[in-house]
């Protein structure tokens, strides 16, 4: 069966997660990557030895190459010339010294679409600045907002805008593809991961400059709203909790029937959402005493039949072991064959089900030079003669 | 110069869950029509407000025409052939509209159908707002401290994250469409869009013992730690004037370096931290160092020193900050997005195209109900 983005070539010269994840989901649609690797590219992500690389780098190909080396680096012009996307997320300019900017690649290959997915952009007074996902979070306002009332030094517990930035990446990948088909020409896109980031503070910004009002961290409440009970609330056993979130004075019914109707719960006070929303201290305290006798999955399941929205707060052994819907859906899956470095490996599907062109083929994340006579010969046609000097003399690794 | 996107026709049926789809199109260039309900957007009444207008609604929402058809089902029968992309988060069915009956009038149509869990299975009927979403996707356990509750992110970010792959979905089904002329379905369940966006989460539950600092006692899992990075190599930390996200990689010797130059390494130089076998010991040491040298600093110059020198630290700004960025007002980055006749600043887009630059566009004045034929005839995509 065809996948959506067959034919596509990508030459992947990305690290640690939001460039990988990117060329993942491009791989995952059907693109051929390549990704090179190189000795001293692999730091703050890992090899190809580590299960965080292994985790973001599946239907990929990977060649090695000694970038040091001059014979290397015209390989890599080589292959540049074949591909219909670069890709890096290195600082600015790296693949500039390499001789692989957009300027250089175009003037042989005019249909090449560039993406340099730097910290800060390719232009400003911190563009130099180096960034992860923290740091992006840090500076773009997430940290500060995702806490509880008073304090600003939670943040988001792992690399959400690496991914977001990734996935924002393959977006506009897919819409250069399409102007490309419309004007013949490639192009080069400047992104900047940290305004991904600052992105997703949107409506709090306009808030800021249509009113002067400045957003803060709210726990569970939902902003600029009002909503209750809408908290997460402990349940029997050791850090277990459910969520539940009340919008409506019918679900809000249909919860007191479930707490049986309890004569605090009947009080006038909480039958309309303003109510409910100014005694909300009230409200939660004796909610959360209710749910704390309860089986978290068990009140879930009682508050869905009964229209209440309701969710577990599930962890990484829930996701994988006990999600129902996610094991109806084969949403994880075993690689077909084992890792020369991890053994047995698993992995989650790409979010999207496509009717004619499914999704379905999964390979392992490669190792070390794994593909590299595979690639040589495939995008350059390369002699295998050649492909043994290489090696052995090193630039091929 | 024309966008990425031009003359690319999207119709828009999406609620919250796919709304922002619309805006990563319509900001690069396609003709974004969301057709409202005759009952209008709800969309349009969650806050923050400005004079009765939605400030959410003009960021999510932006970039698009907006109308309001008094017959839903034709206005869909009626501008779906004239479509390259259908956005839906459940219209279709309401007015019982099949894929198949559009894919016939349009067989190069692409339908991305976002739902919160998909359409069959044990939780598909259920309803899952935000709170509820990134809890079962996992989002809530990974983030809040020790002793907070578990912590739905700031600001609906689960629309983000459906939005997102709800645009790759309709982009990549549309370059198979113009190359083969076959159109499809793409469904997307927020649930396991969720899932995909957990860093370490699954990597933690499927190879916890080839992580050598991996603390399993309650099971394959890390509870929530506050900012605490899962490598313990990050952690927002507590300076003079604010916090700053302080981080040992991705190379720990420079920072070391830096922290001899200031006297401050403490220590550090002790030839014990230098075992391999004692490397967690050696970075739960440097953060307890870097946590006493931080709160002797000046946040903001100690944030510039340490880019200067090549550290990813960031500073913790709260919003007004973040707006009076210097960086992103040196890019040009801000954008005025129309509201309620007026213009308000707000997010531009996180890419730049050299060649096709896209931008804040639409006008979301609330629109008069029209007959699917007006429509059509306003938005110019008869024939």
């Amino acid at each position: 069966m065809p996948r959506p983005l067959d034919g596509i070539r990508v030459l992947d010269f990305t690290h640690v997660l939001a460039g990988p994840f990117c060329t993942r989901v491009l791989g995952d649609l059907g693109a051929d990557v390549v990704k090179i690797g190189t000795d001293s590219r692999d730091a703050g992500g890992g090899g190809p030895e580590s299960p965080y690389y292994a985790m973001w780098n599946r239907n990929k190909r990977l060649l090695q190459l000694n970038l040091s080396r001059p014979e290397a680096r015209r390989i890599a012009r080589s292959l540049a010339d074949q591909a219909d996307i670069i890709i890096d997320n290195f600082s600015v300019g790296v693949l500039d010294r390499w001789g692989l900017d957009w300027d250089s690649v175009a003037q042989t290959n005019p249909g090449l679409i560039s993406i340099a997915m730097s910290g800060m952009g390719a232009s400003g007074p911190w563009a130099s600045y180096v960034t992860y996902a923290p740091t992006v979070h840090a500076l773009a306002g997430l940290t500060y907002l995702t806490g509880v009332p008073g304090r600003s030094d939670i943040g988001i517990g792992f690399s959400y805008n690496d991914h977001m930035a990734g996935l924002h990446a393959a977006a506009a990948l897919l819409a250069a593809l399409a102007a490309r088909r419309r004007t013949g020409r490639g192009q080069r896109i400047d992104m900047s991961q940290f305004e991904v980031g600052v992105g997703f503070s949107g409506p709090a910004l306009l808030d800021w400059f249509a009113n002067g009002a400045a957003a803060e961290p709210l726990g569970n409440d939902p902003p600029w709203r009002i909503a209750a009970p809408h908290q997460i609330y402990p349940c029997r056993g050791d850090d277990r909790w459910i969520a539940i979130a009340v919008e409506t004075d019918e679900q809000w019914r249909a919860l007191r029937r479930l707490l049986g109707e309890p004569a605090w719960a009947r009080s006038v006070q909480f039958d309309t959402a303003a109510g409910r929303w100014n005694a909300r201290a009230e409200l939660d305290g004796q909610l959360a005493g209710w749910t704390a006798r309860q089986d978290d999955y068990e009140l879930m399941e009682r508050c869905q039949r009964a229209g209440v929205p309701a969710g577990v707060v599930q962890n990484g052994a829930d996701l994988t072991q006990r999600d129902p819907q996610l094991r109806h859906s084969n949403y994880f899956f075993d690689f077909s064959s084992a890792h020369p470095l991890l053994g047995p490996m698993q992995g989650e599907r790409l979010p999207m089900h496509f009717s004619e062109t499914p999704v379905e083929r999964y390979e392992r994340p490669e190792v070390y030079g794994e593909s590299n006579a595979a690639v040589l010969r495939d995008w350059l046609q390369m002699p295998e003669r050649e492909i043994s000097e290489g090696t052995a003399g090193g630039v091929i690794q | 110069m024309p966008a990425a996107l031009d003359a690319v026709r999207v119709l828009d049926l999406s609620d919250d869950r796919a709304i922002y789809a619309g805006k990563l199109l319509g900001d690069l260039g396609a003709d974004v029509l969301r057709l409202e309900p005759a009952e209008g957007d709800p969309l349009r009444a969650r806050g923050p407000m400005r004079s009765g207008e939605s400030l959410w609604h003009a960021f999510f929402a932006s970039s698009r025409t907006h109308a309001r058809a008094d017959d839903d089902a034709a206005a869909i029968h009626t501008l779906a052939p004239q479509a390259h992309i259908l956005l839906d988060c459940g219209r279709l069915s309401a007015a019982a509209i099949t894929a198949d009956e559009l894919l016939e009038a349009n067989p190069a149509l692409v339908i991305v159908d976002v739902s919160s869990f998909g359409p069959d299975g044990p939780w598909a009927n259920w309803q899952a707002p935000a709170l509820v979403a990134e809890a079962l996707g996992g989002v809530a356990a990974t983030s809040g401290d020790a002793d907070t509750p578990p912590l739905k992110l700031f600001g609906d970010q689960y629309a983000f994250v459906g939005g997102v792959y709800a645009a790759i979905g309709a982009l990549s089904g549309f370059h198979h469409a113009r190359e083969t002329g076959q159109g499809q379905v793409v469904r997307l369940a927020l649930h396991e869009a969720l899932v995909s966006v957990l860093e370490h989460v699954l990597m933690w539950a499927w190879y916890d013992k080839l992580l050598p600092f991996a603390d399993n006692s309650k099971g394959p899992f890390l509870p929530r730690q506050g900012s605490l990075h899962w490598t313990r190599a990050y952690q927002v930390m507590q300076a003079r004037g604010g916090s700053i996200m302080l981080t040992i990689a991705p190379d720990l010797q420079k920072q070391l370096a830096w922290l001899v130059e200031d006297d401050a390494h403490a220590d550090l130089l002790d030839p014990v931290y230098a075992e391999p076998e004692q490397r967690l010991l050696l970075i739960e040491r440097s953060m307890d160092v870097l946590r006493r040298w931080a709160a002797e600093q000046e946040v903001e110059p100690f944030f510039h020193e340490a880019q200067r020198r090549h550290h990813p630290y960031g500073w913790v700004m709260p919003i007004p900050e973040v707006a009076a960025n210097p960086q992103l007002e040196a890019r040009g980055w801000w954008m005025d997005y129309p509201v309620g006749g007026g213009a308000v600043r707000g997010p531009g887009l996180p890419y730049q195209f050299a060649e096709t630059p896209g931008g804040i566009t639409g006008d979301p004045s609330r629109p008069q109900l029209c007959s699917a034929e007006q429509i059509i005839d306003e938005i110019g995509w008869g024939g």
